[in-house]
């Protein structure tokens, strides 16, 4: 085994093209967007979400129980006392996940996911409905301010994820609820 | 897999007999591209992105070793296990015996060309592992015992119909019921089954960070996350070309591989792994499987820059009009045909030609490839291996003497000019000129020789 990797970086070496330095990607100006919120939550819309800024006064817990007023089995990785299981597929008859994102992006929809407190990421992928919930003053234009501030907090991991899974492999069609989430909302507060 | 034997224009014109299927898919892929143009117009920056990726690129390939050893030790210290593995044989082999040793009996996988490449599905099933292809069209392909057409959109090729029925045979989804939701869904419930009862998950790579040691696998279905969210063992299978140098880099290409691939801002999920889940564990395996060779040659190693995102082929007009099944390499379209012919000129010799030269994938690409100028020198390549039918030699043979003799090329575009007008219908029986869609063009009065020196003679 070892052998391959050293004959294959070896043969890399030797192959190696010349090349420029390295650009600096901050060097560029990228759009940016005068009303943040405005731009995510027109763009959600069409990709099987919604977003809400939270009036004052108002819950995350009223939000969702007014967008559903009936829901199965709801998980709130946003409370300190929250339910815990013993393996990833524990959670595979969630209905409602409740989970804290870090960030949203302007530009494309996407909450970037990687809570501290979580043990098996499982849920954000098994539950049909999954609210993010992202402070207010948490959103940025692009991918690229996205990427200076994020932190990986979840055993190594962490995702963006940018309104509900969905796919259209039959004909082009989109069609929302691929194995994912059939859902999305996030929830500015 | 594919069949080793298949020869681009025959296949096409296989493909072609059905006008109205053929027309359907033409149109269905053209609207990927112009999502993708709503999308590339919407960022001023647009060709600034493509021109950092690009630079990136080619900077991380000047230096693959040393940042592939960095994300080595990175991902060590995360505690990921790292393979290298120098051609498919090797790829298999290390894949199946992490299987084999945890007594895996069922394996879900995320969409991932490598593993294709590689033939690492039938490898697998001989040894008695299941494999469940888990993205929505790659199943689809996998039920049909089909390879994928499009890299992206491996079902592209099927219509509705088609996959209603196969789903009726194969999930026991009412027959006729042709709603792609309905269908899709019904797909969720049986994949969801194996999702949970799976042993182990094996995802592709988008992109591999060096400075981190994790890698980045983005999809809409979810269906890679679930499939490493769940079992206790996650393996990720990527090329030696997936490297890039540092995270803040996803912040150039995040940007580009959606906007490109399916005129979508992102994917729904773009997911980070640097490490197992807890009470699991996570391999990468390194795959050069002729990649380095590719590396070596100046007229080609750009190709390795690619990012898979498929717009080279949603707004190819040979690709579009023959479906990537009429390709003999496992990737289709502009890149597949350099990378097929690079990998093996005599078997993927005829996917040089598959090209008009209109250089449209070289100005989609988001990583900036030259590929029709690569095509250009493959076909080159391809002439010299001599892996051209008769006919078509004969016909380039002539085309250079006549280059070549300025005299005769002139005497002979006149006679062309003269005769071809007056030819009888029955001459061109049985001729590419035959066939629909295509007639002999109208033959102009003068040359452009003619034209340019009257005008030369006008000036003066």
């Amino acid at each position: 085994m070892s052998s391959s990797r050293d004959a294959i970086l070896a043969k890399i070496h030797r192959n190696r093209p010349g090349g420029p330095a390295l650009p600096d990607i901050h060097a560029v100006p990228f759009i940016t967007f005068d009303d943040k919120f405005a731009a995510f939550a027109g763009l959600i819309r069409n990709l099987g979400g919604e977003a809400i800024w939270l009036a004052d006064g108002q819950s995350v817990a009223d939000v969702v129980a007014q967008r559903w007023p009936k829901t199965g089995r709801t998980v709130d990785l946003t409370t300190m006392q929250h339910e815990e299981v013993f393996t990833p597929h524990d959670w595979h008859d969630v209905d409602v996940a409740i989970v804290p994102g870090e960030l949203a992006v302007a530009e494309n929809a996407a909450v970037w996911i990687s809570h501290p407190d979580n043990i098996f990421r499982s849920l954000y992928f098994l539950t049909e409905k999954l609210v993010m919930v992202v402070p207010k003053d948490k959103l940025v234009d692009t991918m690229r301010d996205a990427y200076g501030q994020i932190t990986l907090r979840e055993h190594g991991f962490g995702a963006f994820i940018s309104g509900s899974s969905r796919t259209a492999d039959i004909e082009q069609s989109l069609v929302m609820g691929a194995h994912g989430a059939m859902a999305a909302l996030v929830i500015f507060c | 897999m594919k069949a080793d034997n298949i020869h681009h224009p025959d296949a096409a014109r296989a493909f072609l007999t059905d006008r109205a299927r053929a027309s359907w898919h033409d149109q269905a892929i053209w609207f990927v591209r112009q999502k993708r143009d709503v999308q590339a117009k919407q960022l001023p920056e647009w060709e600034e992105l493509r021109k950092l990726a690009e630079q990136i690129k080619a900077h991380t390939l000047s230096k693959l070793d040393d940042y592939l050893i960095q994300f080595e030790e990175n991902a060590r210290r995360n505690g990921v296990t790292v393979h290298f593995a120098a051609d498919a044989a090797e790829h298999n082999r290390i894949v199946h015996q992490l299987l084999a040793a945890r007594q895996v009996k069922k394996l879900v996988k995320s969409k991932s060309m490598l593993t294709e490449e590689c033939g690492l599905n039938p490898y697998l099933e001989e040894r008695g592992i299941e494999v469940i292809d888990t993205d929505l069209g790659e199943r689809i392909v996998q039920l049909r015992h089909e390879p994928p057409s499009h890299i992206v959109m491996p079902a592209i090729h099927l219509k509705k119909e088609q996959i209603s029925e196969l789903f009726h045979e194969e999930l026991g989804t009412e027959a006729g019921n042709n709603d792609p939701t309905y269908l899709t869904h019904a797909a969720r419930a049986n994949l969801r089954q194996h999702f949970l009862s799976a042993d182990a998950g094996l995802t592709g790579v988008n992109f591999a960070i060096a400075e981190t040691g994790g890698v980045v696998v983005c999809t809409n279905e979810g269906n890679a996350d679930l499939g490493t969210a769940l079992p206790p063992l996650h393996i990720a299978s990527m090329g030696i070309e997936k490297i890039i140098p540092k995270l803040e880099h996803l912040g150039v290409f995040t940007r580009l591989l959606a906007r490109s691939a399916i005129g979508s801002p992102v994917t729904t999920y773009t997911s980070h792994f640097h490490r197992a889940r807890p009470g699991g564990e996570m391999h990468i395996v390194i795959v050069d499987n002729g990649r380095s060779d590719i590396l070596g040659n100046p007229d080609f190693y750009a190709s390795l820059r690619c990012i898979r995102c498929g717009a080279c082929m949603n707004t190819c007009p040979v690709y579009r009009r023959s479906s990537g099944h009429s390709y003999s390499y496992v990737i289709p379209g502009p890149i597949g045909s350099t990378l097929g012919p690079s990998r093996d000129i005599k078997k993927h010799g005829s996917m040089a030609f598959a090209c008009t030269t209109c250089g449209s994938c070289s100005n989609v690409c988001p990583v900036k490839i030259n590929l029709h100028e690569q095509l250009i020198l493959q076909r080159k390549r391809a002439f010299d291996a001599g892996t051209l039918k008769p006919a078509k030699k004969m016909g380039l043979l002539a085309m250079r003497f006549l280059t070549q003799h300025p005299a005769l090329m002139d005497a002979g575009g006149k006679a062309m000019r003269k005769v071809v007008p007056i030819l009888p219908a029955f001459v061109k029986d049985g001729t590419a000129w035959s066939r629909p869609g295509r007639d002999l063009p109208e033959m102009p009065e003068h040359s452009f020789k003619e034209l340019y020196r009257r005008r030369q003679e006008d000036k003066q």
